[in-house]
């Protein structure tokens, strides 16, 4: 018995320190770059770990050198919208190809999915001159388009209503509900977890997207935050203390977003749920 | 009479159809903007793939295949195949393994500092690519960090060039890889879990299920629609590998580490712009996901 | 919930079309990379301008080299989204004009080039006409850190007008009583070959734009000098930008060789202030035409077609004023390659960080005597297959004939599409 406690109590540590270092190894770089921020390119290349005195000094070169304010605005607007739009054009087409599936249906969906299999290099030209007729250049629409109806969320959410019992469904029937009521009453708070997961991810993909935007997001009033993060980098003269309180403002919002979002796809609001 | 037996019964099939339809009108708008956005700019790329040329003056090649038989020619483009394969074979298992590890022990109800481990373990795909890159490669580069620290302790007796060698700048891909999107996984395998009844797992626990076991029969099983999904979601994002290879090693050393996507890029922005054989390139990635993921839809995917 | 995912939604669309495209006619927008240094000199460019036009609308856009590139790509030939004016890397130029002849206003007869060094003008001339209109000089400059130097034993002069075999010799030696390498560089990008190469006016194409790789003595020569200095460690090879501009600031290294816009990084380092010396670098022992002098980066200014061209040419005549180039000098380092710049107070003046050394002048002098160099369309494509080369040899024991005959049929291959 006493051994058994031991091991018990061994396993349980074990799992704490592989917990713990995990945690470590990942917050790191994070760590780094938001201590760097407090220090100057020659304390930053020398691997300096504890901050320094510089943050002020930095932040403003920053926002000297840069229109922070446009480029958080501009990265706010486009990952809110994308992630809004996005949830709800593919969760619902998620819901339709899974309860409603048939034949046609489950072809069409394996048809959607080869379009995720086309790197995005090989359509960025035709897709960039589609957008040039179109007159979206510079604009959030531009920016969200490609990415507001993908296979992935699509495909994450048909398999999430795997989960939402068919005697629900009959039953929002029977009450005389109909078909959108039953997505939009039922489904959709049942399936809080799977939304707050699905914004989470969208938002940071979208917070975090850089090929598309600088194709097409060409002017200065358009920059997004990556851009400008980008830009600190691209010359002869690398100050990383402004890289680094440009990455840490960058870096923050993603992580707020998690912070508000986790609680609701952890179990934490699991009495709600079920 | 034959009215009121036949009416309920064509009703009925009405119902079906109208509920079918419904399914049509939810799945439209996706479907519609996919085609749009992805299939036209897909097919048009697909034609450009039988080109050849000046990008503003394409004409048809002869064959018309040429670009297809030249990839096998081409050392630059094998090499990128072998490097993306190389990255997706030992890098999506490990990935997978420990992100349903990190979920089940996250999910576990007695665990203290639940909230703040998650977070922790989230954090690397919320840093920017940009901070990540450069992290990476400031720790690893030839008087960075790694080497300072091994130096010290007497691990190594010369500074080993990270970055600059065939087999260690693959290894930096692959921890960088794993390192950053190990937590992505984790949030999906995270809210799935919550559809499963967490007394399943404590009626387990009575009956002596350790926690392996609790693992292998019960989490698997019940997330495998969603290990599907991330499975296939990793293969086919590590076959489209781009932003590693762009920012952690520029391919490099000597196109040792370049993968089929940033290889697609330098054909088209850096080198001498060529669309078509670009177009072809990305035409052969696509025959090698919808392969893969034909295979892991026949593997996971029961009904 | 609705009510808030349809307010954000609104909120959203308002601001949709701000940033939408309004080119109004007499404005002109330029595209151009780093804050303090093309940037810098477009806004004084500008500013002077304005002095004498009040009216004129000029916008500076800060797009990355390689996004402006990208840009051009992926317009394909449509220059409506295209600015009026933007910068091109001159090892580029030729490519994208080639490419892109729709794109690029022929700006023969219509700008002034008399003045620009001839080695300069090069770089934007296909098939005999002018697209570009000179910038910067990429001039290489070999600096030292004179500290380190004197440790070993040496000083600058010991460094100036020799040749690679003594810069071995000093090398090794250096190596030995400090413990640091001399040089550093990318790998991939095989900067520090190319400019040995061009140094003895050598390319990597003749001059009928055949490939010149794997019957190229004078590069075979520098590969074998190449090597040696890596593998005995007088090079470190790393293999992005900012690692390399870390063995500078972290003072990894003895010496830089390249482009004198690398002045600009130096600079940027007040704790090695006065601790640098600016020389020639080393000739090649063996070569024909051997000097040493070379040239590495630099960009050119091109004028998109389909814009308002004699507007743009209007405003361009600031780079041909002497009293332009005396400004940005010591706000952002850039080296002009139009010729009676030199005669400017800016240029006869000496350097905190060189120890009072008028550098300037000196690095025009270089630049009047560096051979010029055939870049053509495919020129990324040999750079390509050649960094790759060097890589098999250096990291896998390559033979040198087998590599070069390989990365030659690579190149072949690509331009034969």
């Amino acid at each position: 018995m006493r051994e058994g406690a031991l091991a018990k109590y061994t396993k349980k540590t074990l799992m704490y320190l592989f917990l713990i270092l995990a945690s470590l190894l990942s917050i790191f770089p994070l760590y780094w770059s938001f201590i760097s921020a407090f220090n100057n390119t020659q304390q930053i290349l020398g691997g300096r770990m504890i901050p320094s005195v510089y943050l002020v000094q930095n932040i403003q070169n920053l926002f000297e050198q840069q229109d922070v304010f446009t480029a958080l605005k501009n990265s706010f607007a486009t990952s809110i919208l994308q992630t809004v739009v996005a949830l709800a054009v593919s969760s619902i087409a998620g819901y339709g190809f899974e309860i409603y599936h048939d034949k046609a249906k489950d072809s069409v969906m394996s048809i959607l999915m080869l379009a995720m299999m086309v790197p995005f290099v090989a359509v960025l030209v035709p897709l960039f001159q589609m957008f040039t007729q179109a007159g979206l250049i510079n604009s959030w629409i531009g920016f969200i388009l490609p990415s507001i109806s993908t296979p992935f969320l699509i495909m994450y959410f048909r398999n999430s209503a795997r989960s939402f019992p068919r005697d629900t469904l009959e039953a929002a029937r029977i009450d005389g509900l109909n078909e959108f009521q039953i997505f939009v009453r039922m489904f959709v708070p049942m399936m809080r977890p799977t939304y707050a997961a699905a914004a989470t991810i969208t938002f940071m993909n979208a917070w975090n997207a850089y090929l598309w935007p600088k194709v097409i997001m060409q002017t200065n009033d358009s920059i997004t935050m990556p851009m400008m993060v980008a830009n600190l980098m691209g010359g002869y003269v690398i100050d990383y203390g402004v890289v680094m309180a440009g990455v840490t403002i960058c870096s923050l919002p993603t992580v707020i977003i998690f912070f508000v979002l986790q609680k609701s796809f952890t179990n934490a609001v699991a009495g709600a749920v079920k | 009479m034959t009215n009121a037996v036949s009416s309920p019964k064509k009703r009925r099939l009405s119902m079906h159809q109208k509920q079918s339809l419904a399914g049509w009108a939810f799945l439209a708008p996706a479907t519609l903007l996919i085609f749009v956005l992805s299939f036209y700019p897909m097919f048009s790329a697909l034609l450009t793939s039988f080109k050849r040329g000046r990008p503003t003056a394409l004409e048809w090649s002869d064959p018309l295949i040429r670009n297809y038989q030249f990839m096998l020619r081409d050392k630059v483009f094998l090499q990128s195949v072998t490097n993306t394969l190389t990255y997706l074979i030992i890098q999506v298992p490990i990935m997978l393994a420990l992100a349903v590890i990190f979920a089940s022990l996250l999910n576990n109800r007695n665990l203290k500092l639940r909230g703040l481990f998650r977070t922790c373990i989230f954090l690397p795909c919320a840093t920017g690519l940009v901070a990540y890159s450069m992290i990476f490669r400031t720790l690893f580069t030839y008087d960075g960090m790694i080497n300072n620290v091994l130096l010290r302790f007497g691990i190594i007796s010369e500074a080993i060039n990270w970055l600059n060698d065939p087999v260690y700048a693959k290894a930096v891909i692959i921890i960088g890889l794993i390192w950053r999107w190990t937590g992505y996984n984790m949030v999906f395998y995270l809210s799935a879990m919550q559809s499963i009844e967490y007394s399943i797992y404590e009626a387990a626990r009575i009956d002596g299920a350790n926690g392996l076991q609790q693992l292998t029969r019960i989490t698997i099983p019940l997330l495998r629609p969603i290990i599907l999904v991330t499975a296939i979601m990793s293969t086919n994002g590590t076959l489209q590998l781009f932003d590693e290879s762009v920012n952690l090693t520029r391919g490099g050393p000597g196109n040792m580490t370049i993968t089929m996507s940033h290889y697609i890029y330098n054909t088209m922005f850096t080198k001498n712009p060529n669309f078509g054989y670009a177009a072809a390139m990305s035409f052969v990635i696509l025959v090698m996901v919808a392969v893969l993921a034909a295979i892991q839809m026949k593997v996971g995917d029961k009904r | 919930m609705k009510k808030l995912v349809s307010l954000l939604l609104a909120i959203a669309m308002t601001f949709t079309f701000c940033g939408a495209l309004a080119e109004e006619d007499g404005k002109i927008t330029i595209w151009t990379w780093d804050p303090t240094f093309n940037i810098k000199a477009m806004e004084i460019a500008r500013d002077m301008y304005l002095e004498e036009h009040p009216d004129a609308q000029i916008e500076i856009v800060e797009r990355l080299s390689e996004d402006i590139e990208t840009a051009v790509i992926a317009s394909n030939g449509d220059t409506s989204t295209l600015p009026d004016i933007l910068l091109v890397q001159d090892n580029s130029f030729q490519k994208f004009v080639t490419n892109y002849p729709e794109v690029y206003a022929d700006l023969t007869g219509k700008y002034d080039l008399t003045d620009f060094a001839p080695g300069k003008v090069a770089y934007s001339t296909i098939d005999g006409k002018n697209y570009g209109i000179p910038f910067d000089a990429g001039t290489v400059t070999a600096t030292y850190r004179v500290d380190y130097l004197e440790e070993a034993g040496y000083t600058v002069e010991d460094l100036t007008d020799i040749d690679w075999n003594r810069f071995l010799e000093i090398g090794r030696d250096v190596k030995e009583k400090t413990g640091r390498a001399m040089l550093s560089g990318q790998a991939g990008a095989v900067d520090m070959v190319m400019i040995m190469l061009q140094s003895c006016g050598s390319s990597l194409f003749n001059e009928d734009g055949s490939v010149n790789l794997k019957d190229n003595a004078a590069l075979k020569e520098v590969i074998s000098i190449y090597k040696t200095m890596v593998d005995e460690g007088i090079f470190i090879e790393v293999n992005t930008w900012d690692e390399y501009i870390g063995t500078i600031s972290n003072q990894t290294v003895v010496s830089t060789m390249t482009g004198c816009w690398i002045l600009s990084t130096i600079m940027s380092l007040p704790e090695q202030k006065g601790l640098w010396a600016l020389t020639n670098i080393p000739k090649l022992p063996n070569a024909e035409g051997a000097t040493n002098y070379s040239n590495n980066g630099g960009s050119s200014w091109a004028i998109i077609n389909g814009k308002d061209i004699d507007l743009a040419l209007d405003f361009m005549q600031i780079y041909r004023n002497v009293d332009f180039y005396s400004a940005i000098l010591p706000e952002t380092s850039a080296i002009a390659t139009y010729t009676p710049a030199k005669d400017g107070p800016a240029y006869t003046a000496g350097s905190d960080y060189f120890n009072g050394e008028p550098i300037f002048a000196t690095i025009l002098e270089y630049g009047a005597q560096t051979p010029s160099n055939i870049t053509g369309a495919y020129y990324y494509d040999a750079r390509d297959a050649l960094g790759t080369a060097i890589t098999n040899i250096i990291l896998q024991g390559g033979d040198v004939d087998t590599e070069l005959a390989t990365a030659e049929d690579t190149v072949n291959f690509t331009m034969g599409f």
